[in-house]
């Protein structure tokens, strides 16, 4: 049956992106102040809730086809590669690098290998929390 | 002003009391449903009332994450009591 | 190389993170797990030899300065366990090849294994007490895992007690670290070290101590808190249960004697003498269950408690001797234990029971296994010269040197009764009349027993190599006798 979710559904489009932009600005945000790879990731787990409530899971699963143990896999990588990569300088572990870029458009930035960590951090956080979601919403 | 603020704050701290009344109360499933919202929003305020008292910005950033949680929260709780089931499987039409 | 004393945890958990991408595929995921497990030994091996040349290594992650930044520590103690830990599991996952099934194969078990050893290595190494709380709970959502796993109606009630009695222990830990934190202003274990010595132990410290001993009593089984083992480790199957008889205690174990000879070892009239106590009542309790049971499972579990027990004594004593004893009895035990719970896994797929009264003969037909076995329980025991003899001597003759006479008669006259438990499934499984088995295939038997022999014939070499070792072992009971080797070797840069 196709319900009548007209409000939810055309809500949810617009409402979606701007949970998500605030996601990656929250993100971007957890070097200096509060924020980070942990709760930018809840966020967009529950921008992914919003449009499952919204749409049904067939829907959101054509609309984003990824697997998401495969995501946890690549963001442990990415987190571990990250920090690991110390090991090569032969400095201790989790050392991180960073340094100030002129970047068009941005001007002065400063880029940390941080990031890179949080971003896995990231990417592990959506996957579990997504995992854990579809495994108690679908009940097969 | 600021004495405003604090009247303020306090007005709105009881009358998140109050919703917490109803939330135990009840007496049916949508009437704790629209109490648990309401709390939502008294919360932001509350969260606004504070980062104002206090000064700084750095709250700004909680009363959209709460205002997020709670909208998604009570568009669950609805969807369930309407349809009773939280996802539908999409499989059906 | 500063860090190399990672290897041993980083290399499980990428192979870990790498075998979630083909979760279907088993040849992969075994032949994975083996070349990690095996890349892991080696670079164990190494950090070994540079331990016994070096020293002590430490590094301070993040390259902050030590009491800030979270240590890892790399002493004889912790880089020995760490290497136990990568053998047992590397013979846990040959026998699972032949005896978990593929169902559980194909549901992230290899993955939840090399997880969960991450976290034990990682708790073995850490220097840091909120680092500890962080690898616990890796080793214990893991261990979640690997007891759910497969959701017999056995698993499921006992993975609900399991999991309740480590949340309330983790809650617990995680406000004793709070309450250290807030009198000490220190997470980092050699610095909390040094300042309760400035500062004296006073009664609040000894609070937290005894709940620290609690805590980790309660994930070790001592004497009232280990109520939940028996039921929680006989209801996932055997390779399972193996891993978590040999290893999960330990860490616990482990965690204890870091409290009481790094943090707090200034009071020993009353935190030592009350692990002592609760040392020998575990003994005590331990052997009442280990003849009370005519399950294989449970009688094995049994002596689990009573070697906890043992080694809990030793440390207890605070002398060189019972120091030693404890370790060379801690890395006994872990060998044994795991040979012993893979014999009994061969045992119950040949017979398809575990309990001792439906079992018989099998000396004549399974003469290899038998053999075995008996080997197996005479170390257990320690028989020299077996490798529970050594230890056993050691921790005897501290209790002797501190005076503690009563307490050296228990633990002697626990082994005779740990010598009659196992030998007791000797005579009923092995002697006597042949029962009708259900039997197994030839290469299902074979490929049980061959990692089970591997395992024991290690154990063995323990006990023989008793000589060759004996420069490891003593080099770490001397940092667990003074704690300022440890304390200069993290504080140091």
């Amino acid at each position: 049956m196709k319900s009548s979710d007209v409000i939810l559904q055309t809500a949810t489009k617009v409402v979606f992106f701007l949970i998500f932009l605030f996601a990656i600005h929250i993100f971007f945000a957890g070097h200096y102040t509060p924020g980070g790879g942990f709760v930018g990731g809840l966020l967009t787990a529950s921008a992914i809730v919003l449009l499952l409530l919204a749409f049904d899971l067939k829907t959101v699963s054509r609309a984003l086809p990824f697997n998401y143990t495969i995501m946890i896999a690549i963001g442990l990588l990415l987190a571990l590669g990250t920090a690991s990569a110390s090991i090569l300088f032969d400095v201790p572990f989790f050392t991180h690098a960073y340094d100030y870029f002129d970047l068009p458009l941005f001007g002065e930035t400063s880029l940390h290998s941080a990031m890179l960590f949080d971003l896995g951090v990231y990417l592990v956080v959506v996957g579990a929390t997504m995992n854990i979601i579809l495994t108690i919403g679908s009940d097969d | 002003m600021m004495i405003f603020f604090w009247i303020s704050l306090i007005v709105i701290v009881i009358s998140m009391a109050l919703f917490v009344y109803r939330l135990i109360k009840g007496p049916t499933a949508p009437d704790r449903v629209i109490a648990l919202d309401a709390m939502g929003v008294t919360l932001i305020s509350v969260v606004a009332l504070l980062s104002l008292l206090v000064g700084t910005s750095f709250y700004l950033e909680i009363i959209l994450l709460l205002a997020i949680l709670s909208f998604i929260g009570t568009v669950a709780f609805s969807k369930f009591i309407e349809k009773g089931e939280i996802f539908d499987r999409g499989d059906s039409d | 190389m500063t860090n190399l004393l990672l290897f041993p945890i980083l290399i499980p958990i990428l192979t870990a993170s790498v075998l979630l991408f083909f979760p279907k595929r088993i040849a992969a995921q075994r032949a994975v797990t083996v070349v990690g497990l095996v890349a892991s030994i080696i670079a164990a091996l190494f950090l070994l030899r540079t331990v016994m040349t070096d020293g002590v290594q430490a590094v301070t992650l993040g390259s902050w300065p030590a009491p800030f930044g979270i240590s890892m520590v790399s002493d004889p103690l912790s880089v020995s366990l760490v290497l136990t830990s990568l053998l047992i599991t590397l013979g846990v996952v040959v026998y699972s090849f032949r005896s978990i099934g593929e169902g559980r194969e194909k549901y992230f078990y290899y993955p939840a294994i090399l997880f969960m050893l991450t976290g034990i290595n990682g708790s073995f190494t850490t220097g840091d007490i909120f680092n500890l709380f962080v690898f616990f709970e890796v080793l214990l959502l893991a261990s979640y895992l690997l007891i759910v796993l497969g959701g017999e109606k056995r698993q499921l009630r006992e993975s609900i007690k399991y999991i309740l009695v480590n949340v309330v222990s983790s809650a617990f830990f995680v406000t004793t670290v709070a309450m250290l934190y807030s009198v000490v202003g220190s997470l980092n274990m050699a610095d909390i070290a040094e300042k309760v010595t400035e500062i004296g132990q006073s009664g609040i410290l000894t609070v937290i101590a005894v709940m620290l001993i609690l805590v980790f009593g309660l994930k070790g089984a001592i004497f009232p808190l280990y109520f939940w083992l028996p039921g929680s480790y006989a209801a996932p199957p055997v390779p399972v249960l193996a891993l978590f008889g040999a290893l999960l205690t330990k860490v616990g174990v482990y965690a204890i004697i870091r409290t009481v000879t790094l943090l707090f070892p200034h009071d020993p009239g009353f935190t030592h003498e009350l692990l002592m106590i609760l040392a020998i009542l575990t003994v005590i309790a331990g052997c009442i269950g280990a003849l009370a049971y005519y399950d294989l499972k449970q009688i094995v579990i049994y002596n689990i408690i009573i070697a906890v027990g043992v080694i809990l004594f030793g440390v207890a004593q605070m002398n060189m001797a019972g120091l030693e004893g404890a370790v060379f009895y801690l890395i006994h035990d872990m060998l044994i234990k795991a040979g012993l719970f893979m014999l009994i896994g061969v045992i119950i797929a040949i017979t398809g029971t575990s309990n001792l009264r439906e079992m018989g003969g099998l000396m004549k037909t399974y003469p290899g296994l038998a053999w075995t076995w008996l080997v197996a329980a005479f170390g257990l025991a320690g028989i020299p010269p077996l490798s529970g003899f050594f230890g056993k001597l050691l921790i005897v003759q501290g209790a002797f040197e501190a005076d503690n006479l009563w307490g050296g008669i228990i633990i002697l006259a626990s082994s005779l009764i740990v010598l009659l438990s196992v030998i007791r499934i000797f005579i009923h499984a092995f002697w006597g009349e042949p029962m009708p088995v259900k039997g197994t295939s030839a290469g299902i038997y074979r490929g049980l027993l061959i990692p089970a022999v591997l395992v024991t014939a290690l154990t063995v070499f323990y006990g023989v190599g008793t000589e060759w070792l004996r420069p490891l072992m003593w080099d770490a009971a001397e940092i667990l006798h003074q704690p300022s080797i440890y304390i200069d070797a993290v504080l140091k840069e």
